[in-house]
């Protein structure tokens, strides 16, 4: 079975953004209580929620995506190549980096 | 299901499916019609890994890692739960995500002659190999910071 290419394209541009968004929301719940809590009660675990936030978000994005037209590179595999590395490099920097801060400045407290 | 098994499973799963990788890494390397199907088949096979690893992590991790955590924070090295366990939990959807798109992209029809096609799988691939290799060590360090804390006791 084969896919379209658009849809290649779609989801790959879909999972660096989802890469972003993870390492956003990882900051925003840890430096937000009411964030924190929220995810919490929706589901009985923010990191359950956390998950299902980011499935939901990869697919809706990789569908949405389908519906516009790329720009320059972007649309070529070799440019969703690019967007996916340097979103998982830049994405899992924030969060390694961030709790590397956050565990000095605990441990330094 | 006992503890142990699904905290052996997650593991066991991750590293298959870090092998997996490699051999979709190197089957793109040397992409041809025949190789087409091996590419495919194992590409599913490291989505169906990585998932199993997130289920059985996440259930370990959701139902009884509270009891762990609580060793490792009074134990000699708290920064296994305060940066390995907090980092490891989050980078862990990376590469469940990039583990799911893999089989996307190994369905691509422009493949084995695009190299463009083939420049994603191998960059998807490798991600996968080296985020899960960094799981394997991270888990190894928290692990360590059990028995840590359980000896210091």
């Amino acid at each position: 079975m084969t896919i379209p290419p658009k849809y290649i394209t779609s989801f790959g541009l879909s999972l660096a953004l989802v890469n972003l968004f993870n390492a956003a929301l990882v900051v925003l719940k840890e430096t937000d209580e009411g964030v924190l809590a929220g995810m919490k009660a929706a589901t009985g675990h923010h990191w359950v929620t956390h998950g299902l936030v980011l499935l939901a978000l990869f697919v809706a994005l990789g569908w949405l995506l389908t519906y516009l037209k790329p720009a320059r590179r972007a649309g070529e595999p070799s440019g969703v190549a690019v967007a996916v590395l340097v979103s998982t490099v830049l994405g899992d920097m924030v969060i390694a980096g961030y709790f590397l801060v956050a565990g000095w400045l605990g441990a330094a407290a | 299901m006992p503890p142990e098994i699904s905290l052996m499973l997650h593991p066991t799963f991750g590293m298959l499916a870090v092998l997996a990788a490699v051999w979709v890494f190197v089957e793109v390397l040397n992409a041809r019609e025949g190789s087409l199907r091996r590419i495919r088949l194992a590409s599913l096979g490291v989505a169906a890994l990585l998932w199993l690893a997130y289920v059985s992590g996440g259930y370990w991790y959701v139902v009884h890692y509270a009891a762990d955590k609580a060793v490792i924070k009074a134990g000699p090295w708290p920064f296994a739960h305060g940066f390995f366990m907090e980092a490891k939990e989050h980078l862990f959807f990376s590469l469940l995500l990039l583990g799911t798109y893999l089989p996307m992209a190994a369905s691509d029809s422009r493949l084995p002659g695009d190299q463009g096609v083939r420049r994603l799988l191998l960059t998807v691939a490798l991600l996968v190999v080296l985020l899960g290799l960094a799981m394997e060590g991270m888990g190894a360090v928290i692990s360590l910071g059990v028995r840590e804390g359980l000896m210091a006791r």
